[in-house]
């Protein structure tokens, strides 16, 4: 019903893209009025880890690191860094930086910070669970005490919004998302950042105005005044406000309008291939298939798998589902991500009968039945992706039974490692392998936090030798070759199947310029309008 | 009198604690909040640590029971979505969203009423069978369509209307309207418009069916034959025995379009009542849906209580016990 709405609406708007009359709605080259699909959840820099989120809030906080447009580290709040021994960094802090209520920034805000975040109901505790100690060593030095070697300290620490630790002691939110306090959490929705826009009000779901902080310490590429944001969720009404110019840039951009888009007047069309990688993954942990008529674990055999690589037809995904706006992939890791390799990257080849054959070779000439858990509100096209590789699966004689499900439902599924078959798509947060690595190829150990995401449940030690040995190569290059190793190991026992790395388009009035990152995080830095 | 009442508001409790049971189980329908609350990237250790923070460990009835008491107190927790307190997130919308229905229902009162009358008073003419067919596509096409059209001519071709929110707003104590700016009206016309228009049609129909009945009633046959004006049989004595229906009808549809405007809500973006409830179902705020359908359920509880007692007062059959109050 809701597709067929769309469809119909745009439709609707295509045949009159041409047609549009002057808008009546204030547009002025001091005001950047942006849209996207759903708003920042929250104000509170270490409550909510989303792209959306992160994007308005970094308007307002800075971490201690950033990324400059081709998404290399550059100094934020620290001036400069150095890795003094395996375990321990030391952070020079910028100076004459201040907080838009006017106290000056110190080692002793990031201190605070980084604890912060580190709080059970923070979604930043990810970033920040490595690090042991952080310490003042002065008011412009911070020292930071991992457990084990991180080489990816200072890019995990680009995700740590630093807060000013009076003004939180101040309205008592000291905690991030106190939810047993039935008291409005002050932080929800006010801020009091170093970041080059302060926030002159906000309502949640409606509207969040952004004003320039006259005293920001850095440099952005334009100097207009506000930021107006606002969340339209209905995706023909967004295209709609593009069109009639009542916003100058949307984020979320459906992948049917990108055409009609680009052919518009007065508006222009940006895309970048994501970080995220779709795959499909396996449940390799279990010797009894729990979602399955058969017996034993089909799985457990990499012919099975190679199988449905054969099967799986993932430029026909990206041509005819994504209408091209999808970047098909025979890795787990995107372009983007250190460790990645041209070679290993070759789109998997469709071959039915080597396929078939494979089934025969692995005792399965009839097949099996077996449910994928696929969700419906997380991927770009992630349901009709499932349906489709149902159809290309069925003629190797596996049936799959679709069992579509919203992204709340599914999630708890993947932790408790309920799931026989799945859809997955995952983002490299550092632009680095070695954290897909770490996290989603390495054998689940709670305490260490490795094998958190690998919700395949597999387990190998040779694999995780190679990808210890790469983790804590601390030398990029160095690492870089051993990250070639783990996932030529990954490819070669066909762990997961790769579909595609979606991609991220942004539209905009033809006066409004960005820079699009792969890794979805808008930029406000960036932003020009003429 | 006395016992009517308390047999009215024992079923009106009853009502309430059955749909209070129904928000509670969606909890376990609609997945887990802890998705929400701490995002997929969470480990075991982290997400254990919070469920017993929220007590979402304990046995169910236990927390059914405390579910229920604290929402008898007005205390619907926190919102895991937005991490603000439910009751002043609904607080917050409410406006909107009544502001919404009130401009939505006055436009369908207003156009709906005199076409109704056109067709009733001159039913074979063009006019009333041009009225007649509009009404049936208003009760046939779905509200979004409408939105989307709207949509399509007035902001993107003509450039007239803003295509989202509510405008500029204007704030009274704690309510914000944007009934008082120029821009708010621009911005209510199209999101009120498809509401309304579904209404229309009802309206239409109704006035249409109470004023033919009307019409062929002893009194009004005797009026004409009194050789009464036309106009004032059809103004008031027609038209005022068909409103008592309407004036219902209306009653029992304001709750309905305060609470389900959600897909008009969700098409223009207008921050109301009905766009919080689906925003809260997608991301499983489970807090913040069960004090909805809480809200809900009370607003219709309430209007029907308010309607049923009235009729106790207007109509004397009801007030017989047994056999007679068969009403509904």
């Amino acid at each position: 019903m809701k597709t067929y709405c769309q469809r119909l609406a745009l439709a609707l708007l295509a045949s009159s893209a041409l047609s549009v009359s002057a808008p009546v709605f204030a547009q002025s080259s001091d005001t950047l009025r942006l849209a996207a699909q759903a708003d920042a959840g929250t104000m509170d820099p270490h409550a909510q880890n989303t792209q959306i989120t992160l994007s308005i809030q970094s308007m307002i906080y800075e971490p201690l690191v950033m990324r400059d447009a081709d998404q290399q580290l550059i100094g934020g709040l620290a001036a400069s860094w150095e890795n003094v021994e395996p375990t321990l960094w030391r952070f020079a802090l910028r100076e004459g930086v201040t907080f838009h209520d006017g106290s000056a920034f110190s080692a002793e805000d990031v201190v605070y910070s980084i604890t912060r975040a580190k709080a059970p109901t923070s979604q930043f505790a990810g970033f920040v669970g490595n690090i042991a100690e952080v310490r003042a060593v002065d008011d412009m030095t911070v020292e930071i005490v991992t457990t084990k070697p991180d080489a990816l300290m200072a890019d995990k620490l680009t995700y740590v919004l630093m807060i000013d630790s009076a003004w939180a002691e101040a309205n008592s939110v000291g905690q991030p998302q106190d939810l047993r306090n039935n008291q409005e959490t002050f932080a929800v929705l006010n801020t009091n950042g170093t970041g080059p826009f302060k926030l002159e009000s906000r309502e949640p779901d409606t509207r969040t105005v952004l004003v320039r902080n006259a005293d920001y310490w850095g440099e952005t590429a334009d100097d207009f005044e506000r930021v107006v944001f606002t969340p339209i969720s209905s995706p023909p009404t967004r295209i709609a406000a593009l069109i009639s110019d009542e916003v100058d840039l949307v984020l979320d951009v459906p992948s049917q309008d990108v055409q009609r888009l680009e052919s518009t007047e007065g508006v222009k069309v940006l895309t970048r291939n994501d970080t995220r990688t779709v795959f499909f993954g396996f449940d390799l942990g279990s010797e009894d298939l729990e979602y399955a008529s058969v017996e034993g674990n089909p799985f457990l055999d990499v012919k099975v798998r190679q199988a449905v690589a054969y099967a799986i037809d993932a430029e026909a995904i990206s041509q005819r589902i994504m209408r091209g706006l999808s970047r098909p992939t025979g890795m787990v890791i995107s372009p983007d991500n250190l460790g990645y390799a041209e070679d290993l990257d070759a789109v998997h080849p469709v071959d039915i009968e080597k396929a078939k054959a494979l089934m025969v070779e692995a005792g399965y000439p009839d097949g099996f039945r077996v449910t994928l858990d696929c969700p419906t509100d997380s991927y770009v096209n992630g349901d009709q992706i499932c349906r489709a590789v149902a159809t290309m699966l069925a003629p190797i004689g596996i049936q799959l039974d679709l069992n579509l499900l919203p992204r709340a439902q599914f999630l708890p599924k993947l932790w408790e490692r309920d799931t026989s078959f799945y859809i997955m798509g995952f983002n490299s947060p550092y632009f680095d392998g070695t954290y897909f690595a770490e996290t989603v190829l390495m054998t689940q150990d709670q305490a260490t936090g490795e094998g958190i995401y690998n919700y395949s449940g597999n387990g190998d030690a040779e694999l995780d030798a190679l990808v210890t040995e790469a983790k804590d190569t601390l030398d990029r290059d160095g690492r870089a070759e051993k990250l070639k190793a783990v996932y030529s190991w990954v490819a070669e026992n066909q762990l997961y199947v790769p579909v595609h790395q979606q991609l991220i388009v942004y539209a905009m009035r033809d006066r409004v310029d960005t820079n699009v990152r792969a890794d979805g995080w808008f930029d406000i830095r960036f932003a020009t309008i003429e | 009198m006395i016992a009517f009442l308390f047999r009215r508001i024992v079923q009106a409790l009853l009502v309430l604690l059955t749909v209070a049971a129904i928000a509670f189980m969606m909890n376990t329908f609609l997945g887990d909040p802890l998705a929400t609350i701490l995002g997929p990237d969470s480990t075991a250790a982290q997400r254990d640590q919070v469920r017993i923070q929220l007590g979402l460990d304990r046995p169910l009835v236990v927390q059914f029971a405390d579910f229920v008491w604290r929402s008898a107190q007005g205390d619907f927790g926190m919102s895991y979505r937005l991490g603000r307190p439910v009751a002043a997130v609904l607080a917050e919308r409410a406006p909107a969203s009544i502001e919404l229905t009130i401009v939505g229902v006055a436009l369908a009162v207003l156009i709906g009423i005199p076409a109704g009358l056109v067709t009733a008073i001159w039913p074979a003419s063009a006019a009333s069978r041009v009225i007649l067919a509009v009404s049936l596509f208003g009760i046939s096409v779905p509200s979004f369509f409408v939105a989307v059209i709207l949509i399509w001519v007035f902001s993107v071709n003509l450039g007239w209307f803003p295509s989202f929110g509510r405008g500029q707003l204007v704030t009274i104590g704690t309510w914000q309207t944007g009934l008082l700016t120029p821009s708010g009206w621009r911005a209510i016309i199209m999101p009120a418009f498809s509401i309304a228009i579904f209404q229309i049609a009802i309206i239409i129909r109704l006035v249409r069916a109470e004023m033919l009945e009307v019409l062929r009633t002893d009194f009004i046959r005797f009026t004409q034959a009194r050789g009464l004006m036309a106009r004032s049989i059809y103004i008031s004595h027609g038209l005022r025995n068909a409103l008592l229906q309407v004036i219902t009808i209306i009653g029992l549809q304001f709750g309905s379009i305060l609470a389900f405007a959600a897909i008009t809500e969700t098409v223009f973006q207008w921050p109301g009542l009905g766009y919080l409830f689906l925003q809260s179902v997608q991301a499983a705020d489970v807090s913040m849906m069960s004090a909805f359908l809480m809200l809900v359920a009370l607003i219709f509880v309430t209007t029907n209580f308010i309607i049923d007692c009235l009729y106790y007062i207007m109509d004397p059959r009801i007030r017989a016990d047994g056999p007679m109050g068969g009403h509904a």
